[in-house]
C-alpha cells in the first residue's frame, strides 16, 4: 500500500470492486448470503474497514469453493450467519466499534464522577 | 441428536484436530466426517472458522492443491505444536468425562 492509496483509500475501492465482481459469479442463494456476511462483518471494521479486507476475501473464498462443490449455502453456513461472522472476525469476544464506544463512554463517565468527588 | 451445538462448542476444535491428525484433509471432508459421526448440525462454515483459528494459532500446516472444480483447496496437516495440542485436548477430555461419569453414578 503506498501513500496515495492510504490517503485516498483507492486500494479499498479497487478491492471492493474485485469482491463484487467475484460475488456476481456466485449462485443466487450464495449472493444473498454474501450480502448478509457483509452486513454482519461491518461492525467489526476499524475506521476505514481495511482490517476487514482479508476476512472478506477469506469468506468469499469459502463461498466460491463450496459453490463449486455444488453444496447449498445452507449446508455451508447453516442458520447462524451472524455467529459465523463473529467467529471469522476473531471469535465471540471480537471487539466491535460499539465496544470501543462503550469503553470510551465508561471512561469518560468514571472521570467525571471522580472529579465530582462521587 | 439435535441441539448439540452448545455442548459441542468447546470440544469441536479437538475433534477437528483429531481428524486432521489421522491424515491430511480439507474442510469439506472434515465436515462430512463429523456429520457421519452423528454430529448432524455441524456445517462447513463452522469447521472453516475452526480451521482458521488453528491456522492462526500455528497448529496446522496448510498446503494449497488444485481441485477438479473451482478454486484450489486448502489441505491441513498437524505440525508438532498441533500434535501437542491434540494430546492436551484428550487429557482434558479424559478428565472432564471421567468427572461427569462419576457425578452421574452418584459417586460424589
Amino acid at each position: 500500500m503506498n501513500f496515495w492509496e492510504t490517503v485516498t483509500g483507492s486500494d479499498l475501492t479497487r478491492d471492493w470492486q474485485a469482491f463484487e465482481a467475484r460475488a456476481e459469479a456466485l449462485p443466487d442463494d450464495y449472493r444473498a448470503a454474501w450480502e448478509q456476511i457483509k452486513g454482519h462483518l461491518h461492525p467489526h471494521g476499524d475506521f476505514t474497514g481495511r482490517n476487514l479486507m482479508p476476512i472478506l476475501d477469506a469468506a468469499l473464498g469459502l463461498l466460491e469453493e463450496t459453490a463449486a462443490d455444488g453444496q447449498s449455502v445452507h449446508e455451508v453456513l447453516g442458520d447462524d450467519i451472524r455467529g459465523f461472522c463473529a467467529a471469522l472476525a476473531g471469535g465471540e469476544g471480537a471487539r466491535t466499534y460499539r465496544d470501543r464506544w462503550r469503553e470510551q463512554l465508561n471512561r469518560n463517565v468514571a472521570r467525571k464522577l471522580s472529579r465530582l468527588g462521587g | 441428536m439435535d441441539d448439540l451445538t452448545e455442548m459441542l462448542k468447546g470440544t469441536l476444535e479437538g475433534c477437528v484436530l483429531e481428524i486432521i491428525g489421522g491424515e491430511e484433509t480439507y474442510g469439506y471432508a472434515i465436515t462430512r466426517q463429523l456429520n457421519e459421526l452423528g454430529f448432524a448440525d455441524v456445517v462447513e462454515g463452522t469447521v472453516y472458522t475452526i480451521l482458521l483459528r488453528l491456522e492462526r494459532n500455528k497448529l496446522v500446516q496448510v498446503t494449497k492443491r488444485p481441485s477438479g472444480v473451482g478454486p484450489p483447496r486448502k489441505f491441513y496437516a498437524l505440525n508438532d505444536a498441533g500434535r501437542e495440542e491434540l494430546a492436551k485436548f484428550w487429557a482434558k477430555w479424559q478428565y472432564v468425562s471421567s468427572r461427569i461419569d462419576k457425578l452421574k453414578e452418584g459417586g460424589r
